[in-house]
């Protein structure tokens, strides 16, 4: 019941027009939002759920197994293990990417004549099927015959045993993950397009140096970039699989030690060889809940960090 | 750093399709009736394979002959290789084929999910006796709880090839390859090894480590399980056997050092490293003297059977079984295709496909080493001749004394991750990260951990 006194608006019927634009609009987003539904959230419950369950393959049927799955989790060393080889290889990995990208955006930014050729070789290799890297990477990480050392030792250096020291697994892998830079590259690019020149014009005429510039006018303007790229390749690293399984279990042959066993791969052991679905998916969901708590943590320091051109920072 | 979503994205697109239904496995439509567990010789209907891939004319003729024997049935194959996570994927919508070609250190994995069927009721209504049709060794491996899960197929034993050339070079001979003196092979590996700038550019005693760990441990008397299945990898036995592993790699400039070495070999090609004296000798499975062959005008090689530290003859052996799933829709199909596939006519027809082609050729007939031990001496009385190349002669006859007595990884429920984790700490230890010792009781608890996990294991 409107209140005494206040004025009431009929409702007017949406035109013929706008609600015909609706069902235009609804229809557009219909695909997506069934496969979102479809891919996404049912089977991400589903996975929930059979995380709780013993799954039997065979029979399609899951018996409730309460937090088993999880419990077993927690006593088993081996998902220790290849957490911590996970958490390495993004530490690593992580801030090497970043750098490198803005690196190589900072030169292509620079070239007048020719960039677009430059950029179109820099993102070739993130076109390429990792299948097809990893067949390279097996032939350049060769530590004795490979490509990379025999130019380490042009310059004196005895180059490792990339793929068959254990010390050395998690940085060929790395080394492996650099090679696609080129779409971090791109994204810098763009940002650093979009930094107005008259800042760094009235920067120099106050005789900033060309550092001081890069400190103070292209970290903070592109910082969200930056932020941005942090978070999609910490939670890409986080969920390492291919790389991995390509360079050292290709044959199926589990003939690695345990500093190649990231949790994506152990993950997969369980689910596909094991056909412990119910484990699995406890995995999946433990990586899910670390995944969400870094990226908080992100979210929070970056607070202090990222600069938001028209925002409080 | 893309693509890292593919294994998430995996287990919940396979628990996807759970969501959905999982018919309780229906016969085929027109196929013999029979029960559940049961087989009959009755046939029609389809027959969908997988992980059989009739590429060669061995596998062709023995898929042609089966073909033949099932008859009216009509059999449809998926060539692919056996990949767990597509029959996770058929098993949980209840679209498995009916016969599947898979490596034989799986199938307890497979019996114990309660993913393919026992065989035995299949063996007796085709007259077989496993005992007397297959090799012991080849029946353990696919043997789950007293129960015969599958139907060996191939049975190819390891020896150590020695390459003369080298040898004569470091003045090894042939006799000296003795593993029943394992540390008198340190030296002989030692003298045949040779490194220019700290990088091997002859490898002295190839081991074949981690793929023939097994066999090393059995060479010693150890074993990586018991006969239940249970993971024995922590036996000081097996303790020894890694040890002296360990010595040999280390006399050779250290394991990291032979592997990159080893994976810039041309290991299939007409450069191999018998042609290019790149090895003194190395482990083999049989068939690889069929490789070498290609180029026997450039090679000279020696087959030495492998001996166990007492001094008797090891022929240790892995290989491909076909099993039945239990969602089969034509069980009855499968388990006569099988048997005819893997029957002695099969294989003599196969015997003969490839002597055929090797007289064509003009190449050696190196034989064919089946998990069938009448098929293997009806094979070799019929096909196998002598080649005129004295040193293929002496390899094939090599190859031919290692089914003397033949062994074999044996079978678990836990199979593969008792020989994941043999090779995790065969791979540890000779990277100097752990000791024999302490990478055999880790790797003990990684297994036992998994066997645990077992159907079977929880049992015990």
């Amino acid at each position: 019941m409107p209140e005494p006194g206040r004025k009431v608006r009929p409702r007017r019927r949406p035109s013929r027009l706008r609600r015909s634009e609706a069902r235009a609009g609804y229809l557009f987003i219909a695909p997506w939002c069934i496969g979102l539904l479809i891919f996404t959230v049912i089977s991400m419950s589903w996975s929930l759920v059979l995380s709780f369950q013993h799954y039997d393959v065979a029979s399609g049927t899951g018996t409730p197994a309460g937090l088993d799955n999880y419990r077993l989790l927690a006593s088993d060393p081996t998902v220790g293990k290849s957490l911590g080889n996970t958490l390495f290889y993004a530490v690593l990995a992580v801030p090497l990417d970043i750098l490198l990208a803005l690196l190589l955006a900072c030169l292509l930014n620079g070239i007048g004549r020719g960039s677009g050729l430059f950029r179109t070789l820099f993102y070739l290799p993130k076109m390429t099927p990792t299948v097809a890297t990893a067949s390279v990477f097996l032939l350049l990480l060769n530590g004795n015959s490979g490509a990379i050392n025999t130019v380490l030792r042009l310059f004196g250096i005895n180059g490792p045993q990339w793929l068959a020291d254990p010390n050395w697994m998690k940085p060929s892998i790395v080394v492996m993950t650099l090679w696609s830079v080129g779409g971090s590259t791109i994204i810098l690019l763009a940002a650093l397009q979009n930094v107005p020149r008259e800042y760094y014009e009235a920067a120099a005429t106050d005789g900033a140096s060309p550092a001081q510039q890069f400190l103070r006018i292209t970290v903070p303007l592109v910082s969200p970039t930056l932020f941005f790229l942090t978070i999609v390749n910490t939670i890409a690293a986080l969920q390492v699989f291919d790389q991995s399984y390509l360079l050292f279990y290709r044959d199926g042959n589990a003939s690695v030690p345990d500093a190649a066993r990231f949790y994506g791969v152990y993950l997969y052991q369980q689910a596909f060889e094991q056909f412990n679905f119910g484990r699995a998916a406890a995995m999946a969901w433990l990586l899910f809940v670390i995944i969400l708590v870094i990226t908080a943590i992100q979210m929070r320091v970056s607070r202090r960090m990222v600069f938001y051109e028209g925002g409080d920072r | 750093m893309a693509g890292g979503r593919s294994v998430l994205g995996v287990v919940v697109a396979a628990a996807l399709l759970t969501v959905g239904c999982n018919p309780a496995a229906q016969d085929e439509p027109g196929a013999a009736s029979a029960s559940s567990s049961g087989f009959s010789t009755q046939l029609s209907g389809t027959l969908r394979t997988g992980g059989f891939n009739p590429s060669d004319e061995v596998a062709r003729s023995r898929s042609d002959l089966a073909t033949r024997a099932v008859s009216p049935v009509k059999v449809s194959m998926d060539t692919t290789e056996f990949d767990a996570q597509k029959f996770a994927a058929q098993a949980a919508s209840g679209q498995v084929p009916d016969l599947l070609s898979v490596d034989r250190t799986v199938v307890g994995t497979l019996a114990d999910k309660g993913l393919i069927r026992p065989l035995e009721q299949c063996f007796s209504l085709h007259g077989v006796r496993p005992a007397q049709q297959y090799y012991p060794a080849a029946i353990k491996d696919v043997t789950y709880d007293r129960h015969i899960y599958g139907v060996p197929q191939s049975f190819q034993t390891s020896m150590l090839i020695g390459n003369k050339r080298v040898m004569a070079k470091a003045g090894v001979t042939a006799a000296q390859l003795d593993t029943s003196r394992p540390d008198a092979l340190v030296g002989i590996a030692r003298k045949m090894y040779h490194a220019s700038n700290g990088r091997p550019d002859v490898l002295g005693l190839d081991l074949d480590l981690p793929g023939s760990s097994a066999m090393w441990l059995k060479v010693f008397g150890g074993a990586p399980m018991d006969d239940e299945g249970r993971p024995t990898l922590d036996d000081s036995k097996n303790v020894q056997a890694l040890t002296w592993m360990k010595k040999v790699m280390d006399a050779q400039g250290g394991y990291a050092s032979i592997k990159s070495f080893k994976d810039s070999m041309d290991v299939f090609g007409d450069q191999n490293q018998y042609v290019t004296d790149e090895v003194g000798a190395q482990t083999w499975g049989q068939w690889y003297a069929n490789v070498l062959s290609n180029t026997q005008d450039k090679v000279s090689p020696v087959g030495v059977p492998v001996k166990s530290v007492s001094g008797q003859s090891i022929g240790f052996a892995g290989g491909t079984a076909l099993v039945v799933p239990k969602g089969s829709r034509n069980p009855s199909a499968a388990c006569s295709w099988a048997i005819k596939a893997t029957s002695v006519d099969a294989w003599v027809a196969a015997g003969r496909a490839r002597a055929q082609k090797v007289k064509a050729e003009g190449a050696i007939n190196t034989g064919l080493f089946t998990a069938s031990p009448p098929a293997d001496r009806a094979v070799r009385r019929q096909f196998v001749k002598s080649s005129g190349n004295a040193d293929f002669d002496q390899l094939v006859n090599a190859s031919y004394t290692t089914l003397e007595n033949p062994v074999s990884f044996g079978g678990s429920a836990a199979g593969k991750a008792i020989s994941d984790a043999l090779s995790n700490a065969v791979s540890v230890s000779l990277a100097g990260e752990k000791t024999p010792a302490q990478a055999l009781k880790d790797a003990q608890a990684d297994a036992t951990r998994a066997w645990q996990q077992t159907a079977v294991g929880k049992h015990a």
